[in-house]
């Protein structure tokens, strides 16, 4: 095994225990750890890509999606602290009121 | 007479009454509250003073000149050359109803002050009622001031809408409300032929204005220069009589006065007795142009008149309820105005209305009074002897008692006179109705009176009965000056001056001669003589008037067992008169229900077929929202999943294409 596909295998790694943690917690805030997980996940492999063409085009990539990451974490963090403060709850369940 | 000044006083008693409704509709619940009737008083009395200056500015015009049209605003401009004007016509026939709407108005108005508050506690709704009342007698001035068919059209129906909604006053009393329904889908039927015949006679003459009008049916020629027709004038007066059946209570469709009565007393005395019911008789008068074209037409107004005023004085004649007795009363009076009508008695008819509005409306008050007294009760079952209790109050009642059963000397003596003699002179047959129809109206105003002052006195239970206030009972004592003194203004030749005790002036015939020349072609004066002896109608009807009033005394006050023998004598007579002939039970069985069963069947096609329809289309995305709602459960971790598996299958059909 060389040493890009260990690294494609920890962002894929990554990227599952991420997914899994997206569908099976309830907690508004682990749910989004779990997104950022998966999104860390394929920034693995776009550097570890980057490597294996000899291009720089996967870094750049990698740089601008850890920016966006931060921004996008205040956003998300700031809406879970909303959605808190209307229902007292962290319960991703209590927000099914579209339910029918 | 000067146009300026016909203008601004027309203005004047149409807007006073208006602006009065307005401030007492806008300002009564907020501020006035309790002195809500002044508006409403106030506006009134303005249109007294408008009326009395128009009477006086015809009264002073020359013979023959005394009729203005003044044209205040350009209304409706439709077609290139044709227009609708909101324009007023003052002649003397104006000047007079005027005199007579604004001056009952007034005094009910005052009346109303006092008896539409118990115990110094202005009643719910006291500002409503006061800006009704206002409203109506706006509506009332501008359908009398009204100088073409469609502005009285306008007035025509706003009393009827201020009839319904006083009738229906005490809304949430069941009764009253079915009585306004009731009086308003009746004045329907009446209205829709008068609004054909409003449309007809534009068609015919491409034109509303009255002097446009009567001038072409004069001419006999239509606006195309054809020549008028009979037959076609003949639709035109029967449809506009059609309106005035409806709105004057007349056979067959009167139903709906009795009924009125739900309403405060005070409108049965100024609406459904003095003033409103006798729209259909001055719109006769006033279209008598047309109607005198028609012989047809006049023999229809006759007969349906005397028909009328018999039908319902001999239902009057069993009643308890003291105003059903005046209402029916009032239908028969109003069947005499039109019986004088359709004998081209024009001028007979009006003096009868003029009178009429006095002691109707006396009676009216008087019973609103005696009401108030007991209660709110007024079956005359329940009390008697009240003329110990009530002094005043029976006092004018005797006095509009005796002007309403054509006591000699009292004013109802003078019109009704006239208009039997000139029935007689028509046709014997007519005037033998009208005189037979006299007598029991002497005896059912007898009854009335006797079973409600005389006898031992007795009052429902609970009640501290006691004399009306001031405010009730001054416009009573002016009632009843007017209804004792009101027939001298036309003191005629027929009634012989009453033995030659007065001079046979007839200043109230002259005044509206101009009017009523119409009528006068076909009136065979001359023939009076021939026809009937100059004394013997009045000595005749005298007689019966006071006949009328002993038998009700013998029956009802000598020895009250004759009554009941009368009754058990005859009980079919008795049942089916005290049942009205069954007449709101045969329109009930015939029209009502026929028509509520079509309703019901309408209904059910729109409810099931139509309603169907409409469900089978929608029933298609309602099918497709149904399979595709459950892909939208609103839970976080189902969208994931649904992503996920969406990923997943992307992938192996990347992989599969792939190898």
């Amino acid at each position: 095994m060389n040493e890009t596909a260990a690294y494609v295998l920890l962002g894929s790694l990554l990227f599952a225990i991420g997914l899994v943690g997206f569908l099976a917690r309830r907690n508004l805030i682990v749910i989004f750890l779990s997104t950022e997980l998966m999104f860390q996940g394929v920034v693995v492999n776009l550097a570890a890509m980057s490597r294996f063409h000899q291009h720089v085009n996967g870094q750049i990539f990698a740089l601008h999606l850890l920016v966006i990451a931060a921004v996008e974490a205040g956003i998300a963090l700031g809406l879970v602290v909303l959605l808190y403060r209307r229902k007292g709850t962290l319960d991703s369940q209590r927000w099914a009121s579209m339910w029918g | 007479m000067d146009v300026e000044s016909v203008r601004f006083w027309s203005l004047l008693v149409m807007l006073c009454p208006l602006v009065g409704a307005v401030l007492a509709g806008a300002l009564g619940a907020s501020w006035l509250r309790r002195a809500t009737h002044w508006p409403a008083i106030l506006g009134v009395a303005g249109a007294v003073v408008g009326a009395f200056m128009l009477f006086g500015e015809v009264g002073s015009a020359a013979q023959g000149h005394g009729a203005v049209s003044v044209m205040i605003y350009r209304w409706v401009s439709s077609l290139p050359g044709e227009w609708f004007d909101v324009s007023v016509l003052v002649d003397p026939l104006t000047a007079i109803m005027l005199l007579v709407v604004t001056g009952i108005s007034l005094l009910v108005v005052i009346y109303s002050r006092d008896y539409m508050r118990h115990d110094g506690h202005a009643v719910r709704g006291y500002e409503r009622f006061f800006a009704y009342l206002a409203l109506f007698v706006f509506s009332m001035c501008t359908l009398v001031l009204s100088g073409n068919f469609l502005l009285l059209y306008l007035g025509w129906e706003a009393v009827g809408l201020c009839s319904y909604l006083l009738i229906g006053f005490y809304y949430d009393k069941p009764s009253a409300a079915a009585a306004a329904k009731k009086a308003f889908l009746v004045n329907r039927i009446g209205d829709f032929g008068f609004g054909l015949g409003i449309l007809l006679i534009y068609v015919t003459f491409r034109s509303l204005d009255y002097g446009t009008v009567f001038a072409m049916v004069e001419g006999g020629r239509t606006a195309l220069g054809e020549p008028l027709t009979t037959g076609r004038v003949t639709t035109i007066a029967l449809l506009l009589f059609c309106g005035a059946v409806g709105k004057s209570a007349q056979f067959p469709l009167y139903v709906w006065l009795p009924d009125a009565m739900e309403g405060p007393s005070p409108v049965s005395a100024l609406i459904h007795a003095a003033t409103m019911v006798t729209a259909g008789v001055y719109m006769v008068a006033r279209c008598g142009v047309i109607f005198a074209a028609s012989p047809v037409a006049m023999s229809v107004v006759a007969i349906v008149g005397a028909f009328t005023a018999l039908l319902a004085a001999t239902i009057a004649l069993v009643q308890y309820d003291m105003k059903r007795i005046l209402a029916y009363s009032t239908v028969s009076q109003l069947g005499y105005m039109f019986l004088g009508l359709g004998v081209y008695a024009g001028s007979a008819a009006i003096f009868h209305l003029y009178t009429h509005a006095f002691f109707k409306a006396l009676l009216f008050l008087g019973a609103g009074s005696v009401m108030h007294a007991m209660g709110g009760v007024i079956d005359v079952r329940s009390f008697g002897g009240l003329r110990r209790v009530l002094p005043w109050t029976y006092r004018t009642m005797v006095v509009g008692a005796l002007a309403l059963a054509g006591f000699p000397l009292f004013s109802g003596f003078w019109s009704k006179d006239e208009i039997i003699h000139a029935a007689f002179v028509h046709h014997p047959f007519l005037g033998i109705v009208g005189l037979f129809t006299a007598l029991l109206t002497a005896f059912y105003t007898f009854r009335m009176i006797y079973l409600a002052f005389f006898g031992a006195t007795r009052t429902p239970e609970g009640v501290h009965a006691h004399e009306s206030g001031v405010w009730m009972l001054v416009p009573l004592f002016v009632l009843a000056i007017g209804a004792a003194l009101a027939g001298y203004v036309g003191v005629t030749i027929h009634a012989g001056g009453f033995l030659g005790l007065f001079e046979p002036h007839a200043w109230f015939q002259h005044f509206l001669e101009p009017v009523m020349a119409p009528f006068a072609v076909h009136h065979v004066e001359i023939a009076y003589a021939g026809h009937v002896q100059k004394y013997g109608l009045m000595y005749l009807s005298g007689a019966l008037a006071i006949l009328g009033i002993l038998v009700a005394y013998a029956l009802y006050v000598g020895s009250p067992m004759l009554a009941m023998l009368a009754r058990q004598a005859f009980p079919r007579t008795y049942e089916v008169l005290s049942n009205k002939y069954y007449v709101d039970e045969a329109y009930q069985a015939w029209i009502v229900e026929p028509l509520r069963r079509v309703g019901r069947w309408c209904w059910g096609i729109d409810d099931y077929f139509i309603d169907g329809l409409v469900w089978l289309v929608t029933a298609v995305p309602r099918a497709m929202a149904f399979l595709l709602r459950t892909l939208q459960q609103g839970r976080l971790q189902g969208y994931g999943a649904s992503m996920v598996v969406g990923l997943a299958a992307i992938l192996v059909a990347m992989l599969w294409n792939w190898s």
